[in-house]
């Protein structure tokens, strides 16, 4: 009994080591040479959007360091009256420290529109969209197109470069005086994204 | 009954002794000889150095002079080119390079990037990773290639560092042509 036991546990170390040797054997058979080089490390850039708002003044990044996506306030200051239209404008500035091309698209989506404290004002509203050289060009009323559901987009704007949409809210003129002092809140989402890789935009 | 088995055996190396004394007679019949000159048998060589260092270079094939300080994005395609001198002797020597140790401490999710090669490339022509016996140094350009993929999509693997640290190349022979030994696995 003891010696079949002895011969079972060589058997079992016998094809142990075959097996090993089988496994680990190319190895060593043939000629090798290694040289090493140091490639270093390759690091990934960041994706930084500033936002300016125009007339508020309102400065953020476009997501916040704990990485939800930041609100920015208008604020137009002039009251609307029938037929009229206020306008406000954002600075979308492509702030990555990219070492490439890195190109980027501004989309600003379909408008929300909410009547507050359960007024009509917002089915006599329209919004439109531009883009423009510089906030200052927002109160100029022509250029401006209705914001439709596809949404409109900037064009590329390339590493360290920004752009500016601007926003235009006019009251139709047969609104009637039922939404006098009336309010809404109007929702923008803006979206950029990266275009033009690896080719242009 | 011990004395007699020691006996019988006595005898028994006694007769093979005789036998073995009998059988000597063939030496002394005619024998002769022939001289042969198989001359020397040398070894080739395999090595490899590296003969500068390795630059990296961008899609636009413009030059990355510190990439430590550059930030891909994604549809970044980078490539790392190092010059080694090969060495080949041997009639049916073979090679070919690989590179060891360049997934190491990757920070990027493994779907966005892929890294591949090397590839090789002599006097600026793309040659096939099976390098043979040459009397000269073999002067050639290893290849590594990283590319950011361009699907990577929100803000994924943003401000994520992949850390190549030291690469090996490595020059393995293998197995060319009839004679040698069967390819190891």
């Amino acid at each position: 009994m003891r010696i079949k036991r002895t011969l079972q546990a060589a058997g079992l170390i016998a094809a142990a080591v075959i097996l090993g040797l089988l496994t680990v054997q190319g190895t060593y058979a043939l000629w090798g040479a290694t040289a090493v080089a140091s490639p270093g490390a390759v690091s990934s850039a960041s994706f930084t959007v500033n936002l300016t708002a125009a007339p508020s003044g309102q400065v953020t990044t476009m997501t916040l360091p704990d990485g939800r996506p930041a609100n920015v306030a208008l604020t137009p200051g002039s009251a609307l009256l029938p037929g009229t239209s206020v306008h406000g404008g954002v600075v979308v500035t492509n702030s990555t420290d990219a070492g490439g091309t890195f190109n980027t698209v501004a989309t600003v989506g379909q408008p929300t529109v909410a009547n507050a404290s359960g007024g009509s004002l917002a089915q006599y509203l329209s919004v439109n969209a531009k883009t423009a050289a510089s906030t200052g060009d927002c109160s100029t009323s022509s250029g401006y197109a209705p914001l439709q559901a596809a949404g409109f987009s900037s064009p590329p704007v390339p590493k360290a470069g920004s752009t500016v949409l601007c926003f235009q809210v006019a009251l139709s003129p047969s609104a009637p005086s039922t939404v006098k002092g009336q309010a809404v809140n109007i929702t923008l989402p803006l979206t950029v994204r990266q275009c033009g890789v690896p080719d242009g935009c | 009954m011990k004395n007699s088995t020691l006996i019988k055996g006595t005898a028994a190396i006694a007769v093979g002794a005789a036998l073995l004394l009998g059988g000597g007679g063939t030496l002394a019949a005619w024998n002769d000889s022939v001289s042969a000159a198989p001359g020397t048998i040398t070894a080739g060589n395999l090595d490899m150095a590296k003969t500068a260092a390795g630059v990296w270079k961008d899609r636009a094939n413009n030059t990355i002079d510190d990439i430590s300080a550059y930030r891909v994005v994604p549809g970044d395609k980078l490539t790392f080119t190092q010059d080694v001198d090969v060495t080949l002797t041997g009639d049916k020597m073979a090679a070919s390079i690989t590179a060891l140790g360049t997934g190491e401490q990757n920070g990027f999710i493994s779907s966005n990037v892929v890294v591949t090669g090397p590839s090789l490339t002599a006097g600026g022509a793309p040659i096939a990773n099976h390098l043979t016996q040459s009397a000269d140094v073999q002067k050639v350009t290893a290849t590594i290639t990283f590319e950011f993929l361009a699907s990577t999509s929100g803000q994924v693997d943003v401000n994520k560092t992949y850390n190549f640290g030291n690469v090996g190349f490595t020059l393995q022979q293998v197995v060319a042509g009839a004679g040698l030994v069967p390819k190891q696995s």
